[in-house]
């Protein structure tokens, strides 16, 4: 299979363009707008890397309606939320803001994410396939057993100071990380039980 | 739970793709029903008898 139809290829390359595009701005090389403008760029990888995903999981017979309706809310939501990020960071950066409008300036990022967890209930009703279904409240679970684990554990550390502050944004991300990691283990069992890549066993 | 299902499809001469159409499912689902890895629903087993023409527990066994 050609590199650029592999969906790990085009996550390889978001991971590696945010931490070259974090390295550049931590030390300065770039300004946060040029460095905001880097980010929608590496978040445009997005697309091939929705269309390869699909591909493969059509190929793997894992591709349901449900599944489609998903992928095509997830990736308008995340686009929402690098707009909505982009532009509460640089109004934040730029203007001295009252607590009100503050709260409004947050409710930017907020917003699609809160579209991204609508999109995974929507998901969890519309799939008519139970396993896939199955599977996808298995990793939310996984997901949600990372947060509980990594917060409870992170904030005692805070607590007792050994490991600074960090902001409470984190638990999505922790979470979505955690639901990843949790599809991922799956798709390992399947292999160990003779399921290597969806081929006709 | 274990099941036929390998035995009833090789005997159909369907492939697991061929059985998942007919139940409107995907094809990963019949391969982890098929290798126990996920019992299905009451009411998909009953769809899963009915393709076969056979009753449910002809096709799903006591562990």
């Amino acid at each position: 299979m050609p590199l650029y139809r592999r969906p790990g290829f085009w996550a390889g390359g978001i991971f590696a363009a945010f931490g070259i595009i974090s390295a550049l701005r931590i030390t300065d090389a770039i300004g946060s707008t040029t460095g905001f403008i880097l980010m929608v760029f590496a978040m445009l990888q997005i697309i091939p890397l929705t269309r390869a995903s699909l591909a493969k999981q059509r190929s793997t017979g894992h591709l349901s309606p449900a599944i489609v309706r998903y992928t095509r809310r997830f990736l308008i939501a995340s686009f929402g939320y690098m707009l909505g990020l982009g532009i509460a960071v640089t109004i934040a950066n730029r203007a001295e803001l009252r607590q009100t409008e503050s709260f409004l300036i947050a409710l930017l990022p907020v917003i699609p994410v809160l579209g991204m967890i609508w999109t995974m209930a929507r998901y969890l009703i519309e799939e008519e396939d139970e396993f896939l279904r199955h599977r996808a409240i298995m990793a939310s679970l996984f997901g949600l057993g990372a947060v509980l684990t990594l917060g409870t554990f992170w904030g005692f550390l805070e607590t007792f100071e050994v490991v600074p502050h960090i902001w409470a944004w984190w638990v999505f991300p922790i979470w979505a990380l955690g639901m990843g990691l949790g599809q991922c283990w799956m798709a390992l069992a399947d292999r160990r039980a003779g399921d290597p890549s969806g081929e006709e066993a | 739970m274990k099941n036929r299902l390998k035995v009833l499809r090789a005997e159909r001469n369907w492939s697991q793709q061929t059985l998942a159409e007919q139940l409107g499912v995907s094809r990963q689902s019949v391969n982890a029903i098929e290798t126990g890895r996920y019992d299905p629903s009451l009411p998909l087993a009953f769809q899963i008898a009915e393709v076969f023409g056979l009753a449910i527990e002809e096709i799903f066994l006591r562990d």
